[in-house]
């Protein structure tokens, strides 16, 4: 992260960046089940709330059938974002650790 | 066949010792077995000096299992409030009302016995509107007091700067000079003199002096049963304190938050049609136990904060005290001690006080005159953060966090950005203020204070609900400044 940044000044004014790609991917879930990965949303370094409302914004518009992969190292967020499929109509297929975060996979069922 | 045996138990000998060479060449779990190394250490040695140092002791050690249980849940206050108002999750709110419950039965227990050392708010319309800066300032740090210390044992700068503002911004608060004395009403003064103070306190001066001797003092305090005359113990702590109090409006909010939040998603995906109180009791349950690791912290925190009551209050009855700076100037710590020989130590779970002493320290060690005014001269102290019991609970917590997180692999220093940090040290500001005015944070004027049968704890709750909407507002208005200058960002 801090190697992309010429000095320490502009490391420190750095802004939260959160990086959004539809690029397909398959992933192997840790119960054996592959899925397809259709929208990415990488908040890495970005700070309460704002990988929640990335998930939930990026839920609102996907479709039924659509997997979303949340990257993020926000502990809080391990634990709200999967209880946001309550209200969305979505289900929560798997939450891996990485070695520098999470990532969570989200189905949209509706 | 004695020698097969003797065989498979060495080999399992073995197998034992390879598995803990193997755990401990981990990196992560060398730094948390150092830390509660070093704590047991630390603490055996100030036994060695002096028993008495078990009562601070104590402190350290509910602290360190306070920050594993706030870990393990993320255990965060602040989103308790937050997600309901920016994402519509409840299940920290739903967390923090297990605990409470819990909590309250505990506390009963305790009172029943004698050990109580809770001592009721003044109620007052100070509650609400610190409640309210206080929300307000939450929503900006990401993290409520407590939240903040176990985020800071993950590795989180930024909400370490948030107890660095906390801790200044309060003792500077408390200590306000002669200019703020026009802030005050005149009836406040004259009330704050009436009351024959020392005059090295000059009550007089300072705003903080005059609300809370012109003000606070002059308003009642006492819990629901007191209010009501219940003196049989088992309807007093029970049923008024206990169950009226706490339980029943807790279990109301439970309710509320099912049907504002959880009850459409559940009878859709569930695919009930037919609605019935059995579905609906079936919602409630499956709202409480959806976020499982919550609800575990919720238990831990609830059982451990009334426990820990029990066991202050039970080494003040064998040391015959009843503040713990009677016990320092026996051991002949004596220079941190408020004019009336006293240190804050509340005998629970509490946050805000003890950062604040620890501003103060550092500001009456620079030369600045912290004494001055009724809350560190009269009430608090200004111990050495080395004999500050309650400052060591704060530690305990950085500390178990830490511990925990290490073990979880959740463990990652984060450096903030300026704009993080700005909010950090803005956020913690308010945090202080707000603390002051309401006595205490989410901590020491809701949680403790609802689950020991004070009323008042709900007017904090009210105003801090009420700013945290605030808040999630003036956010999401800075988030969608920020957006419309940005362009890759989805917010």
């Amino acid at each position: 992260m801090k190697q992309q940044f010429t000095t320490w000044w502009a490391w420190l004014l750095r802004k939260e960046v959160i990086s959004i790609s539809r690029e397909l991917h398959s992933v192997e879930l840790p119960d054996g089940e592959v899925v397809r990965v259709t929208h990415t949303v990488d908040c890495m370094d970005t700070s309460c709330p704002r990988p929640q409302m990335a998930a939930m914004n990026m839920l609102e518009t996907m479709k039924k059938g659509n997997v979303l992969e949340l990257i993020t190292d926000n502990p809080t967020a391990i634990e709200t974002v999967p209880a946001l499929v309550m209200t969305l109509y979505c289900q929560h297929l798997a939450t891996i650790h990485t070695d520098d975060g999470w990532c969570i996979y989200i189905r949209k069922d509706d | 066949m004695k020698n097969q045996e003797a065989t498979t138990a060495t080999s399992l000998d073995l197998d034992t010792g390879n598995k803990f060479i193997d755990w401990f060449s981990q990196k992560q779990n060398r730094h948390a077995a150092t830390i509660m190394g070093l704590v047991a250490i630390c603490s055996a040695w100030a036994l060695s000096n002096d028993m008495r140092w078990l009562y601070l002791l104590v402190y350290v050690w509910f602290g360190l299992i306070y920050g594993m249980f706030l870990q393990y849940g993320r255990f965060c206050m602040a989103s308790a409030v937050r997600d309901l108002f920016a994402v519509g999750v409840s299940r920290m709110a739903v967390g923090v009302m297990i605990a409470l419950c819990l909590y309250s039965m505990v506390a009963a227990v305790v009172n029943i016995s004698g050990f109580g050392t809770f001592h009721p708010h003044p109620l007052g319309w100070h509650i609400i509107i610190g409640g309210l800066i206080f929300g307000f300032g939450i929503i900006f740090t990401g993290g409520c007091a407590s939240g903040s210390l176990y985020k800071t044992g993950e590795g989180n700068m930024a909400s370490a700067l948030v107890l660095l503002s906390i801790s200044f911004s309060q003792a500077f608060f408390v200590n306000l000079g002669d200019w703020s004395d026009k802030l005050a009403p005149a009836s406040w003064t004259a009330s704050a003199l009436d009351k024959g103070m020392p005059e090295e306190l000059s009550v007089e001066h300072g705003w903080f002096d005059q609300f809370t001797a012109g003000y606070i003092w002059d308003l009642e305090a006492a819990t629901l049963a007191d209010m009501m005359n219940v003196t049989q113990p088992i309807a007093k702590y029970f049923l008024t304190d206990s169950l009226l109090v706490t339980i029943l409006p807790a279990s109301i909010i439970l309710v509320v938050l099912y049907k504002a939040y959880y009850c459409k998603g559940y009878l859709r995906r569930q695919k009930i049609e037919k609605q019935g109180m059995t579905c609906h009791l079936g919602g409630v349950w499956s709202m409480i136990t959806s976020s499982k690791n919550t609800a575990i912290a919720g238990i831990g925190l609830g059982i451990f904060s009334g426990l820990h009551v029990w066991a202050t209050g039970a080494l003040r009855e064998s040391y015959g005290i009843f503040n713990f700076g009677e016990l320092l100037e026996d051991m002949g710590h004596t220079a941190g001690l408020s004019i009336q020989g006293t240190v804050f130590d509340p005998g629970y779970w509490y946050i805000t006080t003890q950062e604040a002493q620890w501003g103060a320290w550092v500001m009456e060690n620079v030369g600045m005159d912290m004494r001055s005014n009724i809350f560190f001269g009269m009430d608090n102290g200004i111990p050495n953060p080395l004999i500050n019991a309650p400052g060591f609970m704060s530690i305990g917590i950085i500390l178990g966090a830490a511990t925990l997180a290490l073990l979880r692999r959740e463990f990652k220093w984060k450096i903030p950005n300026m704009e993080t940090a700005f909010f950090a040290l803005a956020g913690g500001l308010l945090m202080g203020i707000g603390a002051r005015i309401a006595m205490g944070c989410n901590i020491g004027a809701f949680f403790a204070t609802v689950a020991n049968g004070d009323i008042s704890g709900w007017m904090f709750l009210l105003g801090m609900v009420a700013g945290g909407y605030l808040g999630v507002q003036a956010f999401n208005f800075w988030m969608n400044w920020r957006t419309s200058q940005i362009d890759d960002c989805p917010l």
